[in-house]
């Protein structure tokens, strides 16, 4: 059964289809990655399953839960975790940071501070844990973004760039934490334009062109399809 | 070791605080202590939405609200002040909830103005229900002294009493600001989004601070009443008095943090009767420009106010003593 049905999702902004008519499913424990060239609407399904943006149509439904009625703060608590494109760490310290999901699900400070402490060494922050995330690397806060997410113990995590604007060392650090985090059971949908990294980690691949969605399927199934490559380089195919 | 320091120097002063009254004889320190007491603890209600960077100019609102409660309760029924502290709260936090049911989606500067509108329109309300309220003659206290009656020979008690009001809120505020409601305030002052996208109902977050923060100031307006035994609505619904100098109080001192509004109230509240007193008498608001330079030049000089030129340095001792000990650290 599936985690993650998203029907018939559409979103308008006036006379813009920013994002129109979607359909798929995630399975429970799947790394899903999300492709499409820039302002393909990647971000705004995003907006949409994490109730930032209400959707327009359609219907989101997470462990047989309709989502799509339900303000913000309800899908996170029903386990929708997300990180943004453009990392937003609070001014406060890390620690403090990652406490405040953990808040969320528990009143008791000091079973908070104790669960952000087990996702910052989970994520390898636990030593800047007392830092202000404005002294820190973008690739350190990147995972402060991913950190946060973990902490209100998603079932779903939609990752937003997370590696983006990071150096291929950092990448190849902050890489393999996406894999770790699924083996702890989250089920995770991720946006990526870096495609080496991409392919070496998602099972299956969604790929999406001018707010619908044109292709799916393993990273070599999709690489391959002739829709996927005239999205990215404008061929002619007059079947797409 | 500082922490420990830090609870010397406060039990110190502390107890200074509490033998002041039995070596001066002057009523006028007596008074100057307790209005600091006062603005402390007002200072202190009206920081817990600015936790959550919500800025009001109409605290006035509840503080009118809880002293003409008690105050006709008191005059017209009979009803101890002390009964009527509960009276007090809950009117005032009526009032907090008529104030956020359009205010909850407005934020920032829309809410502020919205606030001072709110507090014209409660004053304009007690001018006109002549009624109730007496209108701008207002209503007197009798002087009746007892402890029921909260009414005294001396302005001792009210030292006392003011003092216990001052370090309760505080101690309150610091409470609030280190529990997940404090947590989830500065979350949403920060990114309302990213608080949204974690869980944190913010929406429901700025209206529980406003309940507090409504509920105090309502219980200090009683208590205030109780204090000068007159109430008129151009004194308890005054924008300056009970609306603007809360809000310069914890701007000055820094706003959003536990210990602002004590630094921000113990400056400006002799420096505000000073101006008063003499620059007020040679032109009449000469007082107001220096007050507004203050602002300025802190605001321009030190956004974070003064405890933001204090923390730093207490910080930096603390990063080094929980660089080994990362969990024994504490919300500052």
């Amino acid at each position: 059964m599936a985690l993650l049905e998203v029907k018939q999702l559409t979103k308008r902004f006036g006379g813009l289809v920013a994002v129109n008519q979607m359909n798929f499913e995630v399975a429970q424990g799947e790394i899903v990655g999300l492709i499409g060239p820039n302002g393909a609407g990647k971000t705004t399904v995003f907006n949409l399953i994490s109730g930032i943006l209400p959707a327009t149509e359609g219907s989101i439904v997470l462990n047989n839960c309709e989502l799509s009625r339900m303000p913000a703060h309800r899908r996170s608590l029903a386990g929708i975790g997300r990180t943004f494109q453009v990392v937003r760490p609070f001014e406060m310290t890390v620690l403090e940071n990652v406490m405040v999901p953990a808040l969320t699900r528990t009143k008791n400070t000091a079973k908070a501070r104790k669960k952000a402490f087990q996702v910052l060494e989970m994520m390898g922050l636990d030593e800047l844990a007392e830092a202000e995330p404005g002294n820190l690397t973008l690739a350190q806060r990147k995972r402060i973004e991913v950190a946060r997410a973990l902490a209100t113990d998603p079932k779903l995590l939609l990752l937003d760039e997370v590696l983006a604007g990071l150096n291929p060392t950092e990448v190849a650090e902050n890489l393999p934490l996406i894999r770790q985090v699924r083996d702890k059971g989250v089920t995770i949908i991720f946006i990526e334009h870096l495609m080496d990294a991409m392919m070496s980690v998602s099972e299956r691949v969604l790929v999406m062109d001018q707010g619908s969605l044109i292709s799916s399927g393993t990273p070599t199934e999709v690489t391959n399809d002739e829709c996927v490559i005239k999205a990215y380089l404008g061929e002619e195919d007059p079947q797409c | 070791m500082t922490k420990n320091k830090l609870y010397i120097i406060g039990a110190f002063v502390f107890l200074v605080l509490l033998i002041i009254p039995l070596f001066y004889e002057s009523t006028f320190v007596l008074h100057m202590y307790t209005l600091i007491f006062f603005y402390t603890a007002l200072t202190a209600a009206w920081n817990i939405p600015a936790f959550g960077g919500q800025l009001s100019l109409g605290h006035a609102s509840f503080f009118g609200i809880g002293a003409y409660t008690a105050a006709i309760l008191y005059v017209n029924y009979g009803v101890s002040p002390w009964i009527g502290i509960v009276a007090a709260a809950a009117a005032a936090m009526v009032g907090g909830l008529v104030l956020s049911l359009p205010l909850i989606r407005l934020r920032g500067p829309f809410f502020t103005l919205a606030s001072i509108a709110f507090a014209e329109v409660l004053r304009m309300i007690a001018i006109d229900w002549r009624s109730l309220t007496n209108g701008s003659v207002g209503i007197n206290i009798p002087f009746k002294p007892s402890l029921m009656n909260l009414t005294f020979q001396s302005g001792m008690p009210f030292y006392y009493i003011s003092l216990a009001l001052a370090v309760g809120v505080v101690y309150l505020t610091y409470r609030i600001r280190s529990s997940a409601l404090g947590f989830h305030l500065r979350a949403a002052a920060s990114d309302d989004e990213a608080a949204k996208a974690l869980g944190v109902n913010t929406t429901l977050t700025h209206f529980i601070a406003l309940m507090w923060s409504s509920g105090i100031t309502g219980v200090l307006g009683l208590f205030y009443v109780f204090y000068i035994y007159v109430l008129e609505p151009q004194t308890f619904f005054s924008l300056d008095l009970f609306s603007l100098q809360p809000a310069l109080n914890g701007i000055i001192g820094g706003m959003g943090t536990v210990w602002g509004p004590v630094i921000g109230a113990i400056l400006m509240t002799p420096l505000g009767e000073f101006l008063r007193f003499y620059l007020g008498t040679i032109q009449q608001g000469l007082n107001f420009v220096v007050y507004g330079l203050v602002l300025v030049l802190t605001v321009r000089f030190i956004p974070g106010g003064i405890v933001s030129l204090l923390t730093p340095m207490i910080k930096r001792k603390k990063a080094k003593k929980t660089a080994n000990l990362p969990k024994e650290t504490e919300v500052a």
